[in-house]
């Protein structure tokens, strides 16, 4: 083994150094402010109120139950777990509706239809039209509507990520199939779904999270409490009890807990796809 | 946000284009269509095809192309979406009015969205850029950090405002309790001159992992010969991050600079959460909305707001997305 210069041992110990302090820099930035959202949750109101810096000497789990009865959490927990996963299928569905035919070149005018998808991801701000489109249509301040709504904004990139994936599958299997007489519908979900397995479920996880967290459409196509996913229902909390922070943010660490499980247990996925679907798409 | 990342790939990129180029080729993209495969079809699978990319069209149509433009006629009225009064179109005196002083807002909402938009863009790529260095490795500490950095993405901004607004609590936060240390106290998101730069950095804090992201994805692309031949010649970390890292990451660059200008043009939902456009922080998107839902119901307005904040973003991003392609061929030939 060679003897290392001491310049260089310098060097390697300032670069752990600055390395650590890097990564302890981080941790404060990103993750001492939930820690200290769980803190405040689990702390009694009158410890909060006369020192908000102190952590509990003794933990009140009873603001979380509170909080779930008071803010009708249940029951909009229920609501965002409907629309997120209705409007995330619908709209992964309907990608692979759009990206096979379009990658195939299997109708007129693919590349120009494509051309348009793609026009989909700069679009302007359209809630205006959609609100009085909503109100039309009836798709207003009602769940099937609510749905309806939420299934075209994930649909460009869907289609795009999804024609990558397909354009890696051979078009020998599409010919063989279907000289077998295998039929479109049938093809799609047996042949292509298994192989672009990855594709669809990166289209379902970020539309679902979309959804999950969108807050302006539930403030403007929604009118009836009962219909509110917990985003807008945790913000009209806030609205009401504006200094209730122990109660407020137990309601906070409720809401996050089932999208943060799943976010854990398919976080490879939104890593993987921000970091290398992006660069080599 | 995270949405249009892809796209901008094909949109730009001119290495990434070739290669997506060359495996659409491979895999046929290239050939003409009604070629043999499309035949095998049988007559009512090729109909059920037609249907299905009819129906995913429609959907995509109604609700994204559709309202896209009708934001234009919408703004040449004077639609309040109230039951019982009237509409007429009113030509472009909602223009006219932003315009004007008879109602005062839009040019101090474009002077806001300007600083805005600057400050999200310049921070968020610095950052980004910086975190990319340090998280790119392999190691488990690496990855648990770059999912730690990617919590906010998750976590949305309702959360994630909620979050800053009870750190920032002007009474009980522990931000407050910390200027008090130092025997002042500032009111954060109600205070002029203050609210704008906080919420900027709040923006940042919620976008910044997927910045990070797509520079660690371009980082991971340049080789590694290129780093150990710097270092074997004795060139410092600094240097290596300005002349190696920086140029060779101009694709990842083109995404993220364009990400953030577009992003930071048009959103909202984030400082309807933190200060609901009070205390100077009213961005264009954020007056477009609160024209139509918020302390007024003029729609037709809002529309013409939102019509020239989608102007000003065309202004802004079409002469950079050139400028930055223009960069990586510099760099790249």
């Amino acid at each position: 083994m060679q003897a290392e210069l001491p310049g260089r041992q310098q060097a390697s110990r300032y670069a752990t150094l600055s390395k650590l302090a890097g990564g302890a820099l981080i941790v404060l930035l990103f993750f001492v402010p939930v820690l200290y959202i769980i803190m405040v949750a689990l702390e009694p109101s009158a410890h909060f109120l006369r020192d908000p810096m102190a952590p509990p000497t003794r933990p009140a789990p009873s603001n979380f139950s509170q909080v779930w009865a008071q803010g009708d959490l249940g029951p909009e927990l229920v609501n965002t777990v409907i629309y997120s996963v209705c409007a995330a299928a619908l709209t992964t569905a309907a990608s692979l509706l759009i990206a096979f035919p379009i990658a195939r070149r299997l109708v007129a005018a693919s590349g120009a239809l494509y051309a348009s998808i793609v026009v989909g991801l700069f679009l302007p701000l359209s809630i205006i039209p959609l609100f009085i489109e909503a109100r039309d249509l009836h798709l207003y301040d009602n769940r099937i509507g609510y749905i309806l709504l939420h299934v075209e904004p994930g649909l460009p990139l869907g289609v795009v990520l999804l024609t990558g994936f397909i354009a890696a599958v051979p078009r020998e299997l599409d010919e063989a199939a279907w000289s077998d007489g295998c039929g479109y519908l049938r093809y799609l979900l047996r042949v292509i779904a298994p192989l672009t397995w990855s594709g669809l479920l990166i289209t379902f996880l970020y539309s679902m999270l979309g959804v999950w967290n969108d807050i302006i459409g539930p403030v403007v196509f929604l009118v009836n409490p009962a219909l509110f996913p917990i985003s807008r229902g945790l913000f009209s909390f806030f609205g009401s009890n504006e200094s209730d922070w122990t109660l407020l943010a137990a309601g906070i660490v409720i809401a996050s807990l089932p999208i943060l499980a799943l976010f854990i247990a398919t976080q490879r996925y939104f890593i993987r796809s921000a970091m290398g679907g992006a660069i080599k798409m | 946000m995270a949405d249009g990342v892809t796209s901008l790939r094909l949109a730009s990129g001119r290495g990434a284009a070739t290669a997506a180029a060359r495996r659409r080729r491979r895999s046929g993209w290239a050939r003409r269509p009604g070629s043999a495969p499309g035949r095998l079809l049988s007559a009512g699978s090729s109909w059920t095809m037609r249907l299905g990319l009819f129906i995913g069209l429609a959907v995509y149509f109604v609700f994204g192309i559709l309202p896209a433009l009708a934001n234009v006629v919408v703004s040449l009225t004077n639609y309040s979406g109230l039951a019982g009064s009237t509409t007429s179109f009113s030509g472009l005196s909602n223009y006219r009015a932003l315009l004007t002083t008879e109602r005062p807002g839009f040019m101090s909402a474009l002077f806001t969205t300007i600083f805005f938009v600057l400050g999200v863009t310049a921070a968020q790529n610095a950052f980004g850029l910086l975190l990319a260095h340090r998280l790119q490795g392999g190691r488990r500490v690496d990855s648990v950090l770059r999912v730690l950095v990617f919590l906010p993405i998750v976590l949305g901004v309702t959360v994630v405002g909620l979050i800053w607004i009870l750190i920032f609590d002007p009474s009980q936060g522990p931000a407050s309790s910390l200027l008090s240390a130092f025997g002042t106290s500032s009111a954060f998101f109600g205070a002029s001159g203050i609210a704008l730069p906080l919420v900027i950095g709040v923006q940042i804090w919620q976008n910044l992992g997927f910045t990070t992201l797509v520079f660690i994805g371009g980082l991971k692309s340049i080789s590694p010969e290129i780093y150990e031949a710097a270092s074997m010649d004795g060139v410092g970390r600094w240097t290596r991050l300005r002349r190696i890292s920086l140029p060779l990451l101009a694709p990842a660059m083109t995404i993220n600079v364009l990400l953030a200008v577009i992003g930071s043009f048009t959103t909202y939902n984030l400082i309807y959460i933190l200060t609901d456009g009070q205390a100077s922080t009213m961005t264009l998107g954020m007056l477009s909305f609160n024209s139509a839902f918020g302390n007024s119901a003029d729609l037709g307005y809002g529309a013409a707001v939102s019509v020239a904040l989608f102007a000003a973003t065309l202004i802004v991003a079409m002469p950079l997305v050139r400028f930055l392609r223009m960069r990586e061929r510099r760099i790249f030939s």
